[in-house]
């Protein structure tokens, strides 16, 4: 089986929200419930302040503490399933421990108060068990996974789209916007990626091209001393993060 | 001196309707808030996702445990001077726990699927697995072991044994429920592998407060209604050891501050600098919640006063319940990888609903403790206790 991995080059991120947008159509998520967001952050001060930007999936961990701390094995990394990192929405109960120990920030309880008005959950009311019921969804939801929308009193999270890459043919190593023959099973931010600074592929296959840009361009994790090792690798100048400072600390010179 | 308990009496009764009402009163709120809203009426969000329902549940599960480890002291260790309060602390360890359990019921998503999804899928590795387990275990055995004391069995064998055996659970748990959050690298307010330790502290610690509460209570705030043996550890090893356990529980607090403080790690410091010391209701609660108590209870004059141990354990009550929401809070306002979103500290203070929760615990608390001073006799002893002290009583009189 694979081990799906993605690589996204910051030299190329032009931080357009583009797949932001598309992993919430896609998956039908609520404003706030960012599977996928680009964070923005500010470095140094003048002269040399810089602005930074990062794309930020689940980074589906190799040792994912989110797993680690879950007491129903609700959420758990599927190895079947190329490594990701899912959430069996028939076991969760809400207990919210993995997104305490997420160091990545990634995970959503949206059983909370709407980040915008009017709240789509009254607009769109919740059937059949859903919390709210979207007039498009797509077609392929799983509970045991995850993937669709989410019954209330559970986390969810980025699930690497594997709705679209298990339907990748056997073999397939690189999932590839570009190629036509796998285009439809390319994970939708990366598939949305206009500059295309988002690669998808098998990182247990030596001559993927994510392997290649991670071994060619210095690849990197972010916040590696965690020890949680993601499956998601960073190209380019900007990949670091800065330490937390209130914005109101900045500037007293 | 059954007979000098007021719960038996109308006072009892009054303050079983009170607490009654306000728990059926909060939990219909709560419960009306939550199916019509669901946790939307709560303040956490998926950026600060623990507020002071959990913190409740923590403050009520220390407690129990602060409970168990004082009836320890006769029921294991062999302080006999403490038997009169012994069984009165397994049975609010129990009640207390009880109340804690529903506080965070209510405060989980799904709480029925908690009873198969835990102990079906066994996840080992997870410290909220054990806290099940143990928390679960440690109810059983404070219950099995109130029955043993109900049916007089104090010294028996199985009521020694299960008495160690409930010790053992009570460390387990609370020292597990420690780990939850200790062992939480990636929040590192949190992260200590010594919380185990200041968890037993700080427990035994608002243990000792309930317990001097509840015991005066029981007797109407008279010392003359309590027992010989009881009157004499109320005015003497007791207030020593709950002095001791306050100064424990600052230092604790303390040496946890200067090491937040030294850090270079804006992650620890800020959450003292900018959250907890920034908090005029953090200081009023380590000044005037602790502090305070503190020095009542060192000054030898003050310290055997019966109001004076009262207003002590009302203050810790209240400071170590404060101590326990910044605890939980602290380890999450720094927003974890957001960026710019959240550019400053995360803000929290609960809602109506989550106040409703906090106030069902509390409340609900109060109503089992009247019940079972009015059902049971909480401060019975062994025999070999209440005549020591009855031929004591004969002999000076
Ligand atoms: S990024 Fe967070 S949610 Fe995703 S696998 Fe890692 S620890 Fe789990
Ligand atoms: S909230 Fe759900 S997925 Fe997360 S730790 Fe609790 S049970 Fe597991």
């Amino acid at each position: 089986m694979a081990k799906w991995g993605m690589v996204i080059d910051l030299d190329k991120c032009t931080g357009c929200q583009a797949c932001t947008t598309a992993c919430a159509m896609e998956n039908s998520t609520l404003p706030g419930e960012t599977w996928q967001d680009v964070l923005f952050y500010h470095e140094g001060e003048y002269p040399n302040a810089q602005m930074k930007w990062l794309p930020r999936p689940c980074m589906q961990c190799e040792s994912p503490s989110c797993v680690h701390v879950c007491p129903t094995r609700a959420t758990y990394k599927d190895e079947e399933a190329g490594g990701i990192v899912f959430v069996d929405w028939n076991k969760c109960i809400g207990c919210k421990y993995c997104m305490i120990a997420c160091p990545y920030g990634v995970r959503f309880y949206v059983d909370e108060k709407p980040l915008l008005e009017p709240d789509l959950r009254e607009i769109f009311p919740g059937e059949n068990q859903q919390l709210w019921s979207p007039p498009y969804q797509g077609p392929d939801e799983d509970w045991s996974k995850g993937i669709g929308v989410q019954p209330p009193g559970v986390v969810s999270k980025c699930t690497f789209c594997h709705h679209k890459v298990s339907k990748a043919p056997e073999g397939t190593v690189d999932l590839d916007e570009d190629n036509p023959a796998v285009k439809e099973y390319v994970p939708a931010c990366v598939r949305t990626c206009a500059p295309k600074a988002r690669y998808f592929g098998d990182l247990d296959e030596p001559t993927s091209q994510v392997n290649q840009l991670i071994g060619d361009k210095h690849g990197v994790r972010l916040k590696d001393h965690t020890g949680n090792k993601p499956q998601v690798y960073y190209l380019g100048a900007g990949a670091g993060v800065p330490a937390f400072q209130p914005s109101d600390k900045g500037d007293k010179s | 001196m059954n007979e000098n308990n007021i719960m038996k009496g109308k006072a009892g009764s009054g303050l079983l309707v009170i607490s009654g009402v306000v728990f059926l009163a909060s939990l219909i709120f709560a419960i009306i808030q939550l199916s019509s809203q669901g946790h939307a009426s709560f303040n956490t969000s998926s950026n600060l996702p623990w507020g002071q329902p959990i913190a409740t549940y923590l403050y009520f599960a220390l407690a129990s445990s602060g409970l168990g480890l004082l009836a320890s002291l006769p029921l294991v260790f062999g302080f006999k001077q403490y038997y009169p309060v012994a069984k009165r602390c397994i049975f609010l360890a129990f009640i207390i726990l009880i109340s804690g359990m529903l506080v965070l019921a209510l405060e989980l998503g799904n709480v029925f699927r908690m009873l198969w999804a835990i102990p079906l899928n066994f996840q080992t590795q997870s410290a909220m697995f054990w806290m099940g387990i143990f928390y679960a275990l440690d109810l059983l055995f404070l219950l099995w072991k109130f029955r043993k004391m109900e049916s007089g069995e104090w010294d028996s064998k199985t009521s020694k044994q299960v008495g160690i055996a409930s010790f053992i659970l009570v460390l387990l748990a609370s020292g597990n429920l420690a780990l939850i959050f200790g062992m939480m690298s990636m929040r590192p307010f949190w992260f200590d592998a010594l919380l185990p330790i200041y968890f037993y502290f700080t427990a035994v610690t608002s243990g000792m407060a309930a317990l001097v509460f509840f015991a005066y209570l029981a007797y109407g705030f008279k010392r003359e209604n309590m027992s010989q043996p009881m009157q004499d550890l109320m005015t003497g090893a007791l207030p020593k050891l709950f002095a001791a356990l306050i100064g424990g529980t600052l230092l604790f607090i303390a040496v946890r501050a200067i090491t937040g403080l030294y850090t270079n790690n804006p992650e620890i410091s800020l959450v003292w600098t900018d959250y907890l010391f920034a908090s005029p209701l953090y200081h009023l609660s380590l000044w005037v919640g602790l502090l305070l108590p503190f020095i009542i209870m060192l000054k030898s004059s003050l310290r055997n006063q019966l109001n004076m141990q009262v207003l002590a354990s009302v203050l810790v009550f209240l400071g170590l319940f404060a101590e326990r929401f910044y605890f939980v809070i602290g380890g999450q306002v720094v927003p974890l990888f957001k960026g710019t979103w959240y550019p400053d500290l995360l803000t929290y203070t609960p809602s109506a609903t989550e106040w409703a929760l906090s106030i069902m615990g509390w409340s609900l608390a109060f109503l089992l403790y009247v019940l079972g001073e009015k059902f049971f006799n909480l401060s019975a002893m062994p025999d070999a206790i209440t005549n020591t002290a009855g031929n004591q009583q004969a002999a000076a009189s």
